[in-house]
């Protein structure tokens, strides 16, 4: 047991799911599996809630302050940031486009989408928000919502994200701004608990398999009754689904990024593809951008002929704020999932998943499912039921190998740019 | 508009504010205000009100903690602590008194101040407060209530400043207590943070122009309220005044018999300092320069009473505190009960050690004083406008206070070498 790698443990939680939800509709298991295996999905799903926010505070406030380092580092610091920025932007907007024209969650039928959502919602909170944005429907409340109060009372709720957000980014320029010496305890302090914070998410991933296993017999149960024929209709808008978040992901890589080095650079696509292959194929088996980076950063030093002073520092920084893929499948599956409980989200919704996946891919740490986590915020920012998350994370791990890729291309496309524009290019022999 | 110094900016904000709440009305401009410009001075008080509770915690984690060094550093320390606390205690008492006396809140009608509480207060709050006072009447109740028994859920609600308040103050002395090599990264974060927080303050404060601007803009400005507003300017300017030319004369010469005129004339360089920058912190240099070479204090004793009360020594901010927090109450049409009149001398006494010697910090102490007796916030709005001119005020008496302290130490201790027909009382 021990030798198996995670992912695969995941990936036979997940087969053992699947078989025992087929048994217990078979053999008539469904109040068993309720009652004795649907608890530790709940635990899984909720431990992955506990997390959201520590994470958030602590590895923006942790992020945020690292930029001061870089940005007086180096003055290319500013440009490099806002190029990460629009693609990720753009790669939400891509995700986001996708999915309200694909609609994976219509391949539910309405009464499914009703079913689940009563199932799975805590329908109460959805209608208090609701209720409340109506009463204070000022044009800015939005804004005003923003701003909270008193942060320890946001922090006490998971659905104030977007104000744990904010505070999170007040304090970090506050450290920024803070002189020297006094900062650094305060730093060394939010570091160091961030890196607590991702060995717990590494905890929480350990217990994987069998929440997997958990979410998925209980979902099956749910989901079909006693009919094993409705089992069908779920998979086959888990299928769409994936295959959505694979055509954006597609979408980014094969037309956006080629476009967009074709507007700033000399570099032919092909001949970029060619050099950071290595790098991509290390990206997809270890689904991590910080694994992949030395391999990036040799691919973008020896085969595009970048120099080294922009590569350490470009490079580095995408891996942590640059999630051009992970972007990508946020839009999609929060969209997806409010699609599945038959939830209809407004233009102000989308606007806010596109804030808040472009905030938490600031935040969001380098290492493999703490997208899952951030998706968590972005759900609860829009006022859907993260419980839902139950419906997508059997096939979490193949989706994010194949965005990890896209991460680490953005993050090469990015240093392209920024050395085009200053001159950091080297001599190299070309890629054969 | 860059060159333009901070105050300067609230100022322009303010008068932009007035002017617009003067003709929104004739305008037609009342919902366009409501809907496009009132938000941005709830954000402003969100804002402030955000970083209180930080503030609180760190800052008096921070100052407590940093009593320990000072206390063992020297054997004057528990007598300098000793006679600051008095005169913060003598300096709120003097403000409240007069805004008691003057009641500048009154200076509004009746209708007004309904219009007024209604305008800003969160009604809510108080009277979830007030009901909860009456119920549980026990007389001891205020005591019971101080001491939290959820410390995350005291800090998670604003009205609960005194619980919070009590934490920091036994966590800051626990830091005492244990083993200085163990908390020494306890010690440096809680210093880092504070710093950090008093950046934040910064930042709002930048803000403060456009907030302030907002609160006023939507605000029915008329006659009543300005002259409201001056009568308040006045009392904090009277208790300042009563602090500077009767409290601390009386003081010095009962302790010392140190002529006042020659002290007033020793320690002008300093006050003038500290009147153009309102910053105790800032002007702290050119204290002690003029404690030593001017009063003859010896380094000793300067280098250490000084800082110390640059810190923790604010007589005139407390002064403040006092009278703003009743005037509010008493625009809103509130009276409070003795109880409540403690509580702000309490809260007030105890912000003051936490308070950092910066501009604009005041402030938000403030929010911490209004909190602790169940005054909504908002009403800052209505101070915001006059602040800047009476911090620079404060800021003489704080560092006023500061040398009339050092000088009966010194006194005290036979050190003080121009002090005339003074025997050491060894």
């Amino acid at each position: 047991m021990k030798k198996i790698p995670l992912h695969i443990r995941i990936f036979i939680g997940m087969l053992l799911g699947i078989i025992l939800g087929i048994l217990s509709i078979v053999f008539h298991l469904g109040p068993f599996v309720t009652d004795w295996i649907k608890p530790f999905g709940t635990i899984f799903i909720n431990l992955l809630k506990l997390i959201a926010i520590p994470l958030i505070l602590v590895s923006l406030i942790s992020g945020v302050s690292n930029l001061k380092d870089m940005s007086k580092l180096s003055r290319i610091g500013g440009k490099t940031l806002s190029l990460y920025l629009i693609t990720t932007v753009i790669a939400i907007v891509v995700g986001l486009i996708a999915v309200n024209s694909i609609k994976p969650g219509n391949f539910l039928s309405k009464e499914k989408q009703m079913e689940l959502s009563a199932k799975y919602a805590n329908d109460a909170n959805l209608r208090v928000t609701d209720a409340q944005k109506l009463k204070e429907s000022g044009p800015l409340q939005v804004i005003v919502d923003i701003v909270p109060d008193n942060i320890f009372g946001s922090m006490s709720n998971n659905r104030n994200m977007l104000q744990v957000i904010f505070f999170s980014i007040l304090f970090g320029i506050a450290l920024i701004m803070a002189p020297e010496q006094k900062g650094i305890p305060v730093k060394n302090f939010f570091d160091g608990v961030n890196e607590v914070i991702l060995k717990i998410v590494d905890i929480v991933m350990h217990y994987a398999p069998v929440g997997v296993f958990a979410l998925l017999g209980a979902l099956i149960v749910d989901f079909a009754g006693d009919d094993p024929k409705q089992a069908l209709e779920l998979f086959s808008a888990l299928g769409i689904y994936a295959i959505t978040v694979l055509l954006s992901l597609a979408l980014m890589v094969l037309v956006i990024y080629p476009l967009i080095m074709r507007m700033f650079t000399h570099i032919k696509y092909k001949q970029f593809t060619k050099a950071i292959l290595p790098a991509q194929i290390m990206a997809f088996s270890t689904s991590s951008s910080a694994a992949t980076l030395p391999v990036t950063m040799e691919c973008a030093e020896k085969n595009l002929g970048i120099k080294e002073e922009i590569t350490s520092f470009v490079l580095p920084l995408g891996a942590t704020v640059n999630m051009d893929g992970t972007s990508i499948h946020q839009a999609v599956t929060a969209v997806f999932i409010a699609q599945a409980f038959g939830h209809d989200l407004t233009i102000v919704d989308q606007l806010m998943i596109i804030l808040t996946a472009t905030l938490s891919s600031i935040g969001a740490a380098a290492v493999p499912s703490a997208g899952l986590i951030t998706l968590v915020i972005v759900l609860g920012a829009i006022g859907v039921s993260p419980e839902g998350l139950a419906l997508i994370i059997a096939i979490d791990r193949p989706l994010d190998m194949c965005r990890t890729i896209v991460n680490i291309t953005g993050d090469a496309v990015v240093a392209s740019i920024v050395a085009t524009t200053e001159n950091g290019f080297q001599k190299i022999e070309p890629v054969n | 508009m860059k060159k333009i110094p901070l105050y300067g900016k609230i100022l322009i904000g303010m008068a932009l504010g007035m002017i617009w709440g003067l003709s929104a009305e004739s305008l037609g401009l009342i919902e366009f205000t409501t809907a496009w410009i009132k938000p941005w001075g709830t954000i402003f008080i969100n804002a402030l009100k955000l970083i209180a509770i930080p503030l609180i915690i760190f800052s008096l984690i921070d100052g407590i903690s940093n009593l320990s060094d000072v206390s063992r550093l020297s054997r004057i320390g528990g007598r300098t602590i000793a006679l600051y606390l008095a005169t913060t205690v003598l300096a709120v008492t003097i403000g409240l008194l007069l805004v008691n006396v003057i009641e500048p809140g009154k200076f509004l009608s009746a209708e007004k101040r309904e219009e007024l509480s209604q305008a800003y207060a969160s009604d809510m709050d108080m009277r979830i407060t007030s009901a909860h006072d009456v119920k549980e009447d026990g007389p001891l109740q205020i005591l019971v209530d101080i001491v939290p028994d959820n410390i995350f859920g005291s800090m998670t609600n604003n009205t609960n400043m005194l619980q919070v308040i009590f934490f920091a103050i036994l966590f800051g002395i626990a830091m005492i207590i244990a083993k200085p090599d163990k908390v020494k990264p306890v010690k440096s974060f809680f210093d880092g943070a504070n710093e950090v927080i008093l950046k934040i303050v910064d930042m709002i404060m930048r803000f403060a122009p456009v907030g302030v601007f907002a609160l006023l803009a939507s605000l029915n400005i008329d006659l009543q309220l300005m002259k409201a507003l001056g009568v308040y300017s006045l009392n904090v300017v009277l208790g300042l005044a009563v602090m500077v030319f009767i409290t601390y004369p009386l003081i010095l010469k009962f302790f010392t018999r140190f002529p006042y005129l020659k002290f007033v004339k020793g320690i002008l360089p300093a006050q003038v300092l500290a009147f153009s920058t309102s910053s105790s912190a800032a002007t702290l240099p050119v204290t002690i320069d003029c404690a030593e070479k001017n009063l003859g204090i010896s380094e000793e004793v300067s280098s250490f009473v000084l800082p110390l009360g640059a810190t923790i020594n604010m007589d005139g901010t407390s002064i403040h505190q006092g009278v703003s927090a009743v005037f509010i109450a008493q625009a809103f049409g509130l009276d409070l009960s003795l109880g409540q009149q403690l509580t702000i001398l309490f809260t007030a006494v105890l912000s003051s050690i936490g308070a950092a010697a910066v501009p604009g910090a005041g402030i938000i102490m403030l929010i911490i004083v209004l909190e602790a007796v169940g005054i909504d916030p908002s009403g800052l709005a209505l101070i915001l406008a006059v602040d800047r001119p009476l911090d620079m005020l404060r800021t003489v008496v704080n560092i006023t206070g500061d040398s009339t302290v050092a000088t009966v130490i010194a006194s005290g201790e036979g050190e003080l070498v121009g002090d005339k027909g003074q025997k050491s009382p060894d």
